[in-house]
C-alpha cells in the first residue's frame, strides 16, 4: 500500500510517499507564499524520485500550520499526532517527542501505537526558541551552522535567563560588550533555551526513550543542552525535518 | 453502527432571557434620570445589601469588562487608554476595559461614563480593593470595599471570618445611609437576599440537571442564561425567570431534549472563556463533544452542597434551612454564613492547595466527564490560580487535559489558529473526528 | 555554622549568612534541637513563632534560571514566587519542619499551595490576615487569628507560650527592629556609612536567622559603623521602591556607579521592620495593631493611599534624589502603584526610573540605564 504525507509548515513543505512501510522518497521545498502550489510541486516531485504514479498513491494525509492548502490530501493529522506517528518509525520505544521549530517548541507524550496521550505547547512566556537561536546567530556574526560546534568547545557556564527571548537578547549583547568568549555565550544561549523547553515538557513529564525532532535537533550544541538539562539520553532521527511528514503517510496507511 | 442522534430544540426561555440582558446597561445609564440609586463594583459585592436603600443599577465591573471584551474593536481601545496611563498589561483584562471606558468617558453602550452614587466593593483578588481605588480618584466617588476573608473553612477558625465580614457589612449600611441621604430599608433587605439565596440555589439546581445524558443544555447558552443571576440576582425577575428555566430543564430530562444532537463525549471548561470567541465551544460540539461543565458557570451565580460520597445536590437556601432573617442582623449572619460556606464563589478564589484541585476532580466524576479543556486565561489571575494542580490532578484521576492560552477579555492576547489547532489535536487523541 | 561576632566584619557577614542560609538553618536545628519553620510572606506574626521555640526563616530564591515551577505556576506569575516554589522542589529546603503563609498576594499564595501539594510538611498554616488594615473592624479578627496561631503552635510544639515567653519574643523583635532603624538613621548622613547593597544583606540575612544572633551581629555592625569615618559623599542619593526584590548584584552596580541607595521601601528592606510592637497587656492585640500598621505592602493598600506618605517622608529624611522603581515581572499590585508614585514623585521633583526585574536581570543593560539616570539626577541638582 502506497501513502503519502505532506507537512507544510511555516518555512518549509516536506513531502515523504510511503509503501508497506518502507519509505520511497522523501522532498523538501522552501514554502514561499502560494503554498498550495508549492505542495503541488513537492508531491510531484516526490512522485518522481519514488518512480510512483498518482494513482497509485491510495491516500494522502497532511500535516503542519498550512495543512489545508494540500488540496490533494484526503485528510489531515494534527502536527502532535504526526510526531508522534513519525518518530515510532525509527524508534520505537519513544514515549516522549520534543519538537523544537522556529516559532513553536511541543512535546508529546505517545503509547507504543503513536496514539497521543497527552502534549503541551509553549506558553507565551518562552516562545520562539528557533528564531531566537537564529537572531542571536546574526547578533554574534557566527553562521547559524557553526553554533553548535562552537558551543561544544565551550568550558565556561554563563547563567542566562531566556524566559523572554526580549529580555534574552539585552543579555547577550551585555555578554558580547563583556567580552565573554563567543563560544560562552553560544552555550549560554543553548542551556538558557533548553532549560525553557525543559521546563515545558516537565509539564507532560519525561517518560524515556525521549526523541527530539525539529530544526534545532541538527544543532549538536543545542541538543548537548538538552541532555544535561533533561538528564537523560536523546534520540534524533535521520533527517528529522521530515518526521512530520512521515507520520502524516504512515496515518494514511492506517 | 449507527451514531446515536438525539432529539434537541431551543429552549423556550430565550426569548425571556434576551429580554432581561438586553436594556440592563441601558438602564444604568439612564437610572438616575429616572430617580434610580446607580452603584458600581464587583458583582460578587453583596448587591442585596445595596437594596436596602430602594431601586439601584449596579454596574458591575466584571460582566461590563466582558460585554466591551467581546468587541474587540472597542476592547482595544479602551485597554489601550488604560495602558498609556501607565497600568501594565499583564492587569486584569476586564478592569482595563473598564477603566478605560471611565478614562475616555465613553460608555459602551452609548454616551458618557455615567458617575455612579458610590461604589460598593469586596476585595477577593489583588485587583479589587485597588481597581476601585483608580476609580475613586479619577470620578470622586465615595468607595466601600468589603475585605473577603480567605481561609478553609473547616479549619476551626470560620467563626471569626464570620465576625468580620458581618461587622463590615453591619458598617456599611450607615454608611451608605450617609453618603445617599436614603433612609435604609429592612425589609428591602431581606427581601432582596431571599431572592439572592433563591437565585443561587436554582442556578445550581440548574446545572445539576446536566449530569444527565444527554445535556439539556450546552455552555454557550449556559453563559446567555446566566447573564440575569450575574447582573440582578437580587430581583424577582431573576427568581421568576430562573425557575422557569429550571421547569424546562427539567421537561428536557424528562423528554431526552439535547443541547447537541450528537454527544460523543462530555467535557469540562475551566475558567472564564475567551468572550468574544465562544465558537470554540460550536467547533468541539462538531466533533459532538460537548461541555456540560465549567466551575466558573456553576459557581458564578450557583452553589451546590456536597454529599459525603463527594457528589453534589440542590443547595437548600437559608430560610429552608430555618435561619431566621426577621431583622437585618439576622439578614446579614444569613448572608455571611452563606458566603462563608465551601461550595459558594469563594471556592474559585480561595487558592487554597487542595480545595479547588479536589472540587474538579469531584465535578469531574459527577458530570460524568470524559475530558477537560482548560483556559490558562491571562486575564484573571485569581481564577486562574491553582489552574495547573487542577489540571494534574485531573490527569492523575485519568482525564485527558488540554490547555489553550488566552485572556477572556483582551482578543490581543489570543492566537486562534494555534488554539484551534490544539483543540483539533485534542479531539484527534479522544478518536472524536468532525461529524459529517 | 554558629554565628561569632568579630570585630571590623559584622557588616560582610551578613551576605555571607544569606550565602548559606540552608546551612546556618541546619547548624542551629542541630545545635538548638528546635524546629524551623518556613514562610512566605513579612506579615506572617513572627514574634509568636519565636515564642514558640520556633526558628521562622524566610523562604526565598536563588536567582538562578530554573526548569521544575512550569507544571505548577503559570509562566506570568511573578518570577519570585516561582524562584522560591523552585528552591523546594529542588530539595533545597528539605530540613524545613513547617510551611505556612499570611494572606497575601495572589502569586506567592499559588507558591505556597503548590509547596503543600507537593512537599507536604506536619505543620502547614495559612494564616488569614485580613487585606483591609485600614479598616478598625481588622483589629478584633487578626487578634482572634493570633490567638489560634498561637495554640496551632502550642498543639505542634507540644508547649505552651506563656505570656512571658511572648513578651520576651516581642523584646527580641523590636530591639531587632530598633536596631536596623538606627543602622538606617546613618545612612541620612551625608557620607553614608552603609551601603545601599549592604544594608539590604543585613535585613535578608535578618530574615533567615534566629534574631537573637541577628541583633548581635547588628549591634557590633553599629558600633563598627558609627565609629566609621571617611566614607565619600555619592553622586547620587537614591531610594528603592518595590515589590519583593534581593537582587544585591544589581544594587552593586547601581553604587558601583558612585550613587548611593539610601532607603529603601519594599519588603526585602524597610517594610520588614520599620515599627515595633507597642506593647499592651493583651499582647495578641499588641501583635496585631504591629501588623496593621506597619508600612502597608500595595496588596493591601487600599481604600486610601497611604504608601505615599510614607515613602515621601522617607526622600525628605533621607534626602532623597531619585528613585529606582523595582517591580517583578507581573507583580500586579506594584503595577498598581507604579503610575500614581511616578506622578507624585515628579511633582516632588524626584526623578524616578522604572525597572522590571527578573529571576536574573541582564545587568549590562540596566547599567546603561541607570547611568543615564544618575546623570539626569545631577544635572538636576546641578540646575538648583
Amino acid at each position: 500500500m502506497i501513502t503519502a504525507g505532506v507537512d507544510i509548515g511555516s518555512k518549509t513543505v516536506k513531502v515523504v510517499i510511503v509503501k508497506d512501510g518502507k519509505i520511497l522518497s522523501k522532498v523538501i521545498m522552501p514554502g514561499g507564499r502560494k503554498k498550495d502550489e508549492v505542495a503541488d510541486q513537492a508531491f510531484n516531485e516526490a512522485l518522481e524520485k519514488a518512480n510512483v504514479k498518482r494513482e497509485d498513491v491510495l491516500k494522502i494525509v497532511s500535516t503542519g500550520a498550512g495543512k489545508k492548502k494540500a488540496l490533494y490530501a484526503k485528510d489531515d493529522i494534527s502536527e502532535v499526532g504526526a510526531d508522534a506517528k513519525g518518530v515510532l518509525f525509527y524508534f520505537p520505544n519513544v514515549r516522549t517527542v520534543i519538537d523544537v521549530g522556529a516559532e513553536e517548541g511541543r512535546g508529546v507524550k505517545c503509547d507504543a501505537t503513536g496514539k497521543v496521550l497527552d502534549f503541551v505547547i509553549n506558553e507565551k512566556c518562552g516562545a520562539g526558541a528557533g528564531s531566537f537561536t537564529e537572531a542571536m546567530s546574526r547578533a554574534l556574526e557566527v553562521k547559524l551552522e557553526d553554533m553548535g560546534q562552537m558551543s561544544l568547545t565551550s568550558h565556561g557556564a554563563v547563567p542566562m535567563n531566556a524566559q523572554c527571548a526580549v529580555f534574552a537578547e539585552s543579555e547577550v549583547i551585555s555578554l558580547i560588550h563583556k567580552k565573554i568568549p563567543k563560544e560562552d555565550i553560544i552555550k549560554a544561549v543553548h542551556d538558557a533555551i533548553a532549560a525553557r523547553i525543559t521546563s515545558m515538557i516537565r509539564t507532560i513529564g519525561v517518560e524515556q526513550d525521549v526523541c527530539m525532532v525539529g530544526g534545532l535537533s541538527l544543532n549538536v550544541g543545542f541538543v548537548k543542552s538538552m541532555k544535561d538539562a533533561l538528564g537523560v539520553d536523546l534520540l534524533i532521527p535521520e533527517d528529522p525535518e521530515f518526521i512530520g511528514a512521515l507520520g502524516a503517510a504512515l496515518a494514511a496507511q492506517g | 453502527m449507527i451514531e446515536e442522534k438525539f432529539k434537541t430544540q431551543p429552549f423556550k426561555v430565550f426569548g425571556k432571557a434576551k429580554e432581561l440582558r438586553q436594556g440592563f446597561y441601558q438602564s444604568y445609564a439612564t437610572a438616575k434620570d429616572e430617580g434610580k440609586l446607580t452603584t458600581t463594583g464587583s458583582i460578587m459585592s453583596f448587591r442585596p445589601v445595596i437594596a436596602g436603600l430602594g431601586d439601584f443599577v449596579h454596574l458591575g465591573g466584571e460582566p461590563y469588562g466582558a460585554v466591551v471584551g467581546a468587541d474587540p474593536i472597542m476592547s482595544q481601545q479602551f485597554t489601550e487608554e488604560t495602558e498609556s496611563r501607565g497600568y501594565a498589561r499583564d492587569m486584569c483584562g476586564y478592569m482595563r476595559n473598564y477603566l478605560g471606558s471611565m478614562f475616555l468617558n465613553k460608555y459602551a453602550f452609548g454616551g458618557p461614563f455615567k458617575k455612579p452614587s458610590f461604589v460598593f466593593h469586596v476585595h477577593f483578588c489583588e485587583h479589587h480593593g485597588k481597581w476601585y481605588q483608580i476609580v475613586k480618584e479619577t470620578l470622586g466617588v465615595p468607595v466601600k470595599v468589603i475585605d473577603f476573608p480567605v481561609g478553609p473553612p473547616d479549619d476551626g477558625r470560620q467563626e471569626s471570618r464570620e465576625d468580620y465580614l458581618y461587622n463590615q457589612l453591619q458598617e456599611s449600611i450607615p454608611w451608605m445611609e450617609k453618603v445617599t441621604g436614603i433612609k435604609y430599608d429592612d425589609e428591602k433587605l431581606i427581601k432582596a437576599l431571599k431572592n439572592y439565596f433563591m437565585n443561587e440555589s436554582l442556578w445550581g439546581e440548574i446545572i445539576l440537571l446536566n449530569r444527565n445524558r444527554p445535556a439539556p443544555i450546552d455552555i454557550k447558552t449556559l453563559y446567555a442564561f446566566q447573564i440575569p443571576g450575574t447582573l440582578f440576582p437580587h430581583e424577582q425577575r431573576c427568581v421568576d425567570f430562573q425557575k422557569e428555566l429550571l421547569d424546562e430543564m427539567k421537561y428536557r430530562v424528562k423528554e431526552g431534549i439535547a443541547a447537541v444532537p450528537v454527544e460523543r463525549a462530555r467535557l469540562m471548561h475551566d475558567n472564564q472563556p475567551p468572550w468574544y470567541f465562544l465558537d470554540l465551544f460550536r467547533y468541539m460540539e462538531q466533533h459532538g463533544a460537548v461541555v456540560v461543565i465549567s466551575h466558573y458557570v456553576l459557581f458564578l451565580g450557583g452553589t451546590v452542597n456536597e454529599k459525603p460520597d463527594g457528589s453534589f445536590e440542590r443547595q437548600p437556601t437559608p430560610m429552608e434551612m430555618g435561619m431566621k432573617m426577621t431583622n437585618r442582623d439576622e439578614a446579614l449572619r444569613a448572608l455571611v454564613k452563606w458566603s462563608l460556606r465551601r461550595h459558594s464563589w469563594r471556592v474559585g478564589i480561595s487558592n487554597l492547595a487542595d480545595e479547588k484541585k479536589d472540587l474538579e476532580v469531584k465535578l469531574a466524576k459527577d458530570w460524568h466527564i470524559d475530558g477537560a479543556v482548560m483556559h490558562f486565561n491571562r486575564g484573571c489571575e485569581m481564577i486562574a490560580s491553582n489552574e495547573k494542580e487542577v489540571r494534574l490532578a485531573l490527569m492523575a484521576a485519568g482525564y485527558p487535559v488540554v490547555t489553550y492560552e488566552g485572556n477572556m477579555a483582551d482578543r490581543r492576547e489570543f492566537d486562534e489558529g494555534q488554539t484551534m489547532r490544539r483543540i483539533t489535536a485534542f479531539m484527534e487523541s479522544m478518536n472524536l473526528k468532525k461529524i459529517a | 555554622m554558629a554565628v561569632a561576632v568579630k570585630s571590623g566584619g559584622a557588616v560582610k557577614q551578613f551576605g555571607a549568612i544569606r550565602q548559606n542560609r540552608h546551612e546556618y538553618a541546619k547548624e542551629w536545628k542541630k545545635r538548638t534541637g528546635g524546629k524551623v519553620l518556613g514562610y512566605f510572606c513579612t506579615y506572617v506574626p513572627e514574634e509568636l513563632i519565636e515564642a514558640a521555640g520556633v526558628l521562622p526563616v524566610r523562604i526565598m530564591g536563588s536567582h538562578e534560571p530554573e526548569d521544575v515551577t512550569e507544571p505548577h505556576i503559570y509562566k506570568m506569575y511573578c518570577p519570585f514566587c516561582r524562584d522560591c516554589l523552585a528552591q523546594g522542589l529542588k530539595g533545597r529546603y528539605d530540613y524545613l519542619d513547617g510551611v505556612m503563609i499570611a494572606h497575601s498576594c495572589t502569586h506567592i499564595r499559588q507558591a505556597y499551595a503548590s509547596w503543600t501539594i507537593h512537599l507536604p510538611t506536619s505543620f502547614q498554616y495559612y494564616f488569614s490576615m485580613p487585606a483591609k488594615v485600614q479598616t478598625p473592624l481588622a483589629k478584633p479578627f487578626l487578634t482572634s487569628e493570633m490567638k489560634a496561631f498561637k495554640a496551632a503552635l502550642e498543639k505542634w510544639t507540644g508547649q505552651k507560650i506563656s505570656d512571658d515567653k511572648i513578651d520576651k519574643a516581642i523584646g527580641v523583635y523590636n530591639t531587632n527592629r530598633r536596631l536596623m532603624r538606627e543602622i538606617y538613621d546613618l545612612r541620612k548622613s551625608a557620607t553614608p556609612p552603609i551601603s545601599g547593597m549592604e544594608s539590604m544583606e543585613m535585613v535578608v540575612a535578618g530574615q533567615m536567622m534566629d534574631k537573637k544572633e541577628h541583633n548581635k551581629l547588628l549591634e557590633q555592625a553599629l558600633t563598627e559603623l558609627k565609629k566609621k569615618t571617611g566614607g565619600n559623599e555619592p553622586s547620587s542619593r537614591l531610594i528603592i521602591i518595590g515589590s519583593e526584590d534581593d537582587d544585591t548584584e544589581f544594587l552593586d552596580m547601581v553604587e558601583s556607579l558612585g550613587a548611593s541607595v539610601v532607603v529603601d521601601d519594599h519588603c526585602t528592606g524597610s517594610r520588614y521592620f520599620w515599627n515595633e510592637v507597642v506593647p499592651k497587656d493583651n499582647r495578641l492585640e499588641a501583635l496585631a495593631e504591629r501588623y496593621l500598621t506597619r508600612p502597608a505592602c500595595p496588596q493591601k493598600d487600599w481604600e486610601e493611599r497611604t504608601r505615599w506618605p510614607h515613602i515621601e517622608k522617607l526622600c525628605d529624611d533621607w534626602k532623597v534624589q531619585g528613585a529606582l522603581l523595582i517591580q517583578q515581572k507581573f507583580c500586579d499590585p506594584h503595577e498598581f502603584d507604579i503610575p500614581y508614585l511616578n506622578k507624585k514623585l515628579q511633582e516632588k521633583n524626584i526623578p524616578s526610573l522604572f525597572l522590571e526585574f527578573d529571576v536574573l536581570v541582564p545587568v549590562g543593560q540596566f547599567r546603561t540605564r541607570v547611568e543615564a539616570f544618575l546623570e539626569m539626577i545631577q544635572q538636576a541638582s546641578l540646575e538648583f
